[in-house]
């Protein structure tokens, strides 16, 4: 299509106005606001859209406001190669005119509505609404990304760029299939509508004919249990009628048997009465056969007892004699020990005395010794107080013979040294002071050829009387090393004064003899010491002395001469009483209970006599336990024979009073019926038993032939059973007719009705299910089947118009410029200096560019093809730079050179720089 | 015939019964021809002078049928002018809960309506004796006809027996039956030693001679496809030593199984005129059986004429156990619809998958063959 002129008149605020359009190029229509550049677009699509006898709002609002006039629209284009002069008037004077040159040049008109049909159907036949819709760019909407996805031009321009074949049909065809899935499907693929509706009705219908076919299952398990409740019941109240005819059988039975029974227990009474009485007979003579034997047994034992009882005393008179027997031996046992302590004691007696006398001799021995040592320590004593001299003194003293010798070395270095010689005849005198002559004294006068050597420090004077004095005078150090020798030396000698000695030997001396005096006292006074130890001798002495008498030897000589002890008499003549209780090597021999009569002195002796005194004592203390043991023995034995002689006497005592009674009861018995009547009468009732047991078994015997002892029982388990069957029966009974209540019920219901009924709805609802599902499941296949090879079209058509896109926008942006498409062909993403960024993310001015980019770039794509369409921009580039227009201008001005481009605008200078455009001016 | 009898015999009414093939409103009419049929049966009774009409088994569909059919059914009998004996049969067998012992029955039952429920003779008309052998049980224990004769001596000369029973001949059943079957030689006996002088049977839907005084009467009107005969009422003449059975058309319903082979549109003409030529098209249900495939076009010619059939007859169905019409797509149909691009290559897709034998692939390729013809 080509718009060649559109002629508006009294349309809004238009009253007349004409516009034409190069068939090519780039066209810019400008005019201020509200001169009706939009009308323009407006009444293009109204012209097309609205009959002339439209009511429409939109043909109201195009009326100029205030003017009953008629709004027209003429427009000339061309679709196809025919040119087209479409004329309409709304309103007022309604009219449409059409006038067609076809390409051959032939020329057709409609007027009225076959102008309209005519003009719509050559606009449908031309004119892609996509397409129209998307290069056609109304005010306010170039922001717009296209979304050219179903555009058919496109798709066919872009199949025949990639190769791919013309799809010219499928547009239909997508909206029937989707339209036809829809149907059953919702868009997330689940069932829906009527199909939806069918899966519910299925399972509502198996769910009542589930319930219908439960009701009727129960119905047939009811006409089960009644038909054999029904056979049953036949069953039970046969074997009842049956069984109560045995019943009655039973009773006439009994009824001829209860005679017999009734003679039997006549009979069974008076068998019984026999038996009492003889029973009463036979304990009669029972209980006299009983006295006698008591008589007779009490008698005996009677006799028995008396016997034991006797000879029971027999035996505890002997126990008594023995008691006394042993007795007596311990007295003498007793006796014995007593004599054999008193043996013991003497010997202690005599043992410590020896043991005082030793002691004492010992303790003067000690006492002599320690009045020689304490000599010894006062000698010790006075040879260490004459000594004065101790160790210190004597260091003392070296320590002072050190300073002088010392002193006289420092005075001889340091003072001057004279030797003096004397070579003549001629006297030499010395004098003076502080001289020193060493070891010698300072002679004051030399002999001839002497010579003295002289340490000066004070003033020698040598003179050679009348001849010659020399002085020779120390200097002022000599006088103070004088002093310090001097001082030294005084030093010395008090110190050996205090010493009272010589010299440092002598000092020396007296301190080792100081040392072995020390040492000799030292050993006298331990010695001292171990001798009092156990304290003073003397005490101890004067108390042994005290103890053993006036004169030590005298007391012991009086206390031996007396000591002698009796021995023991007579016991061996006692023996006889203890044979029982000894072994034979425990036999005493009396000869060693004789003490000897030992030395007074001889303290291992009476010792001896001491340890076998102790022997004896113990083996009497042994005799006389023994003894203890068999008196105790004696007398626990005799106690019993007591005892067992009294019990003895009690016994026979109560046998002699029981042996009476016995012989009265039997006494009293015969005097009411002697022995012979009373065997006479139990013989007597025994007969008479028998008679009555012989007349019971003939009774019994008849009860037996007619079997009536059994026929009662027989009665009751009879009765039993018909009881049981009848209670059978009723239940039977009761069963039945419940469960044919039930049927009856059912059968008013129509159950079985309603379970067909059920079941055919169930089918019908199935049967439109599965038939819904094989569509729905055609349609679902159809519908995926298509949108997957669709899927891999598009992917294919994108290729295209990305890269028209791309190469476009390169000569905008630079060569880094890229687009990415989605689905519907709508740019998704753009790529500049590397950065991609999805459309939403672009600036205003970016996204505005790169709208008119993509539809320039569709345009261009479809130009070739009949069925491209204008490109019309209602105002654009409102958000673009100066840089960006000059570039968007070129490419505007280019899209001019493939097809036709409008642009309407009241800012001519944001298209300055489209090149070779037309610029159409509007006037108000 | 002098001292003849003529009286009339049917069975099998199965009143209540459903029809899953008919539709809701095929089956309420189909329902009402059957009681249409027993009314024609007193018309038959009327015209021929009938004595009396015996109707040997299964009178209801069931015994716990609704009231309505009860109602109805008393309505349809009082029409016929005379006497009916009634059969139990296996479907409203005297168990418990019988429908013959019912209030409902009983309060409604016509007054020249009989009830055969036991063995004893029932003079129905001078001369002429019925005995019956009613079904007590759904599951006979044994010759369910037996119980009916087997106590019989021979009738008095000059009094004609009729035995009434329910039931399949061994010789008929092809040993399919579950329940024990009917002695056909000692019926055949009892018949030939003068026992009895006419059998009527129920249970078998197809009118059946099995010997001439031994007969299934045949259901009233058609139930099934596989009936051979159904639809009559017996008129039976029985007289001294001589007997006529003679069917009388009472049902109006047709039932027809028809079997084709579609390959192309010849065969499919041949179908549409089958159709055409059949009578009475608003009682009739057919159930077609087919083998075959056929190109797309013809495939939705044929879906489009079953579907219209439908509205004309009862019924038409197609028997899914013996259906085996494919779909045969060839380019040249795929072809003609001018499709290009992604819809040919998915149709094409589609087309290779049914040859793979993907049945799915079969009715999607339909469906897109009629959008994309509507669509173009």
């Amino acid at each position: 299509m080509r718009l060649l002129s559109l002629a508006l008149r009294d349309f809004r605020g238009v009253r007349d106005r004409i516009v034409r359009f190069p068939a090519l190029g780039t066209t810019v229509v400008v005019g201020d606001n509200e001169v009706g550049k939009s009308s323009l677009v407006e009444a293009f699509g109204l012209v097309f859209d609205l009959p002339d006898d439209s009511k429409s709002t939109r043909i109201r609002d195009i009326q100029p406001v205030g003017q009953d006039v008629g709004p027209e629209v003429t427009v000339e284009l061309t679709l196809g190669n025919r040119e087209l002069s479409y004329t309409k008037r709304w309103l007022k004077n309604r009219s449409t005119e059409l006038a067609v040159v076809e390409a051959d040049g032939r020329r057709r008109s409609w007027t009225g509505r076959e102008a309209h049909n005519e003009a719509e159907r050559l606009f449908r036949q031309h004119v892609d609404p996509v397409l129209w819709q998307t290069l056609m760019v109304s005010q306010g909407q170039s922001l717009v990304l296209p979304t050219p996805a179903d555009a058919e031009p496109l798709i066919t321009a872009v199949t025949a760029e990639s190769g791919t074949p013309v799809d010219g049909a499928s547009m239909p065809l997508v909206t029937a299939v989707e339209h036809e899935y829809l149907r059953y499907w919702t868009r997330g693929g689940r069932a829906t509508g009527d199909f939806a509706r069918s899966e519910k009705a299925v399972a509502t219908a198996e769910l009542t004919a589930a319930q219908a076919l439960k009701a009727m299952e129960e119905v047939q398990q009811d006409i089960r249990r009644a038909e054999r409740l029904t056979l049953d019941l036949q069953d039970v109240t046969g074997r009842l009628t049956d069984h109560l005819t045995s019943v009655e059988e039973l009773r006439e039975r009994k009824k001829a048997t209860d005679e017999i029974l009734l003679r039997r227990d006549s009979v069974r009474h008076r068998a019984e009465t026999a038996r009492a009485r003889l029973e009463n007979h036979t304990r009669t003579r029972v209980e006299r056969e009983r006295l006698l034997d008591e008589a007779e047994r009490f008698a005996k034992i009677d006799a028995e007892l008396a016997e034991r009882r006797s000879d029971a005393e027999t035996v505890a008179r002997t126990a008594v004699e023995s008691v006394h027997a042993a007795e007596a031996a311990l007295a003498e046992v007793v006796e014995l020990k007593d004599a054999r302590r008193t043996d013991v004691q003497e010997a202690e007696r005599q043992v410590s005395e020896l043991m005082d006398r030793a002691e004492l001799d010992r303790l003067l021995g000690q006492q002599a010794e320690l009045v020689d040592v304490r000599a010894r320590i006062a000698a010790a004593g006075t040879v260490l107080d004459r000594i004065k001299v101790d160790d210190a003194l004597v260091v003392a003293l070296e320590s002072a013979r050190a300073e002088v010798v010392e002193a006289r070395a420092a005075l001889a270095a340091g003072v001057p040294e004279v030797s003096v010689r004397r070579l003549g005849a001629e006297p030499v005198e010395l004098s003076g002071t502080g001289l020193d002559g060493g070891a010698r004294e300072v002679p004051s006068e030399l002999g001839f050829d002497e010579s003295a050597e002289v340490l000066v420090s004070g003033e020698l004077v040598v003179g050679v009387p009348g001849q010659v004095e020399v002085t020779v005078r120390a200097g002022g150090e000599a006088a103070t090393l004088r002093s310090r020798v001097d001082e030294a030396v005084r030093r010395e000698k008090d110190l050996l004064k205090k010493a009272g000695v010589k010299d440092v030997a002598a000092a020396r001396e007296l301190l080792r003899k100081a040392d072995t005096a020390t040492a000799e006292l030292h050993e006298a006074r331990r010695t001292e010491r171990t001798l009092t130890t156990g304290g003073d001798p003397g005490e101890r002495i004067a108390v042994l002395t005290a103890r053993l008498g006036v004169g030590a030897d005298d007391d012991v000589e009086a206390e031996e001469g007396g000591g002698k002890q009796p021995a023991v008499e007579g016991v061996p003549g006692q023996m006889s009483l203890f044979e029982e209780f000894a072994s034979p090597h425990d036999t005493l021999d009396f000869e060693d209970f004789e003490v000897p009569v030992s030395a007074p002195d001889d303290l291992a002796g009476a010792q001896r006599a001491l340890e076998e005194a102790r022997d004896a004592l113990a083996e009497v203390e042994r005799l006389l336990g023994d003894a203890e043991f068999a008196a105790a023995q004696a007398r626990k034995a005799a106690d019993e024979d007591r005892s067992e002689a009294q019990q003895a006497r009690a016994r026979s005592e109560l046998a002699g009073e029981r042996l009476a009674a016995a012989v009265e009861a039997l006494e009293a018995a015969r005097d009411l019926l002697d022995d012979d009547a009373v065997s006479a009468a139990e013989a007597e009732a025994t007969g008479e038993v028998e008679a009555v047991l012989e007349e019971l078994a003939a009774v019994q015997e008849q009860a037996d032939a007619a079997g009536a002892d059994q026929i009662a029982g027989e009665l009751t388990d009879a009765l039993a059973v018909a009881a049981r069957l009848q209670g059978e029966r009723d239940t039977l009974r009761d069963a039945l007719r419940t469960t044919e209540g039930r049927l009856e019920q059912s059968g008013r219901d129509g159950l079985a009705t309603r379970r067909d009924l059920a079941e055919l709805e169930l089918a019908g609802v199935r049967a439109e299910h599965d038939s819904l599902q094989r569509r729905a499941e055609a349609a679902r296949r159809v519908h995926e089947t298509l949108s997957r090879h669709r899927a891999e079209a598009q992917t294919k058509y994108s290729e295209p118009l990305q890269s028209r896109i791309e190469s476009l926008g390169r000569s905008v942006y630079g060569p880094s410029f890229r687009v990415w498409l989605d689905d519907d062909l709508a740019v998704a993403e753009r790529e500049l200096d590397g950065a991609r960024l999805p459309v939403e993310a672009l600036s205003t001015g970016a996204q505005e560019q790169l709208a008119i980019i993509t539809r320039l770039a569709i345009s261009h794509l479809v130009s070739t093809g009949e069925s491209s369409v204008p490109v019309i921009f209602d105002d654009a580039l409102g958000w673009s730079d100066k840089a960006r227009l000059r570039d968007m201008g070129a490419l505007l001005g280019r899209a001019g050179d493939h097809g036709q481009i409008i642009i309407l605008t009241c800012m001519p200078d944001r298209y300055e720089y489209v090149p070779k455009a037309t610029f159409i001016k509007l006037d108000a | 015939m002098d001292d003849s009898i003529t009286f009339l015999h049917s069975s099998d009414w199965q009143l209540g019964m459903m029809r899953r093939f008919l539709g809701p409103d095929g089956q309420a009419r189909w329902g009402q021809a059957r009681l249409d049929a027993v009314a024609r049966i007193g018309e038959v009774a009327a015209a021929t002078g009938a004595a009396f009409v015996v109707v040997t088994g299964d009178v209801f569909e069931h015994n716990q049928v609704e009231r309505q059919t009860i109602l109805r059914a008393c309505e349809a009998l009082k029409r016929i002018p005379v006497p009916v004996v009634l059969l139990p049969g296996n479907h409203d067998a005297l168990e418990p809960g019988s429908l013959w012992t019912s209030a409902q029955w009983q309060a409604h039952q016509p007054e020249q309506v009989t009830v055969l429920t036991g063995t004893e003779p029932l003079e129905i008309a001078p001369g002429v004796e019925i005995v019956g052998a009613p079904w007590r049980s759904r599951r006979p224990l044994s010759d369910p006809a037996a119980p009916g004769y087997a106590d019989l001596t021979p009738a008095e000369p000059g009094t004609t027996r009729i035995l009434l029973a329910h039931g399949q001949l061994t010789s008929l059943s092809g040993g399919m039956s579950d329940v024990p079957t009917i002695d056909q030689a000692a019926l055949e006996a009892a018949v030939a030693d003068g026992r009895l002088q006419y059998v009527g049977l129920g249970d078998r839907h197809s009118t059946t001679r099995v010997t001439d005084r031994i007969w299934f009467s045949g259901t009233q009107e058609v139930t099934s496809p596989e009936e051979d005969a159904p639809g009559n009422v017996l008129k039976v003449t029985v007289g001294a030593g001589e007997i006529e059975v003679e069917p009388v058309r009472v049902g109006a319903w047709h039932m027809v199984d028809h079997r084709v082979e579609l390959f192309d549109e010849e065969s499919l003409t041949a179908l549409e005129d089958w159709f055409a030529e059949l009578p009475e098209k608003e009682r009739t249900y057919v159930r077609l059986a087919g083998d075959g495939s056929l190109a797309l076009p013809l495939l939705s010619r044929l879906d489009a004429m079953i579907d219209a059939q439908g509205e004309v007859f009862a019924s038409v169905e197609r028997w899914a156990k013996f259906w085996t019409v494919r779909p045969a797509p060839d380019a040249a149909d795929l072809d003609a619809l001018q499709l290009s691009g992604p819809a040919r290559a998915a149709m094409e897709e589609l087309r290779q998958a049914l040859a793979g034998g993907d049945e799915g692939a079969g009715a999607a390729l339909s469906l897109m063959h009629r959008l994309a013809r509507d669509a173009g």
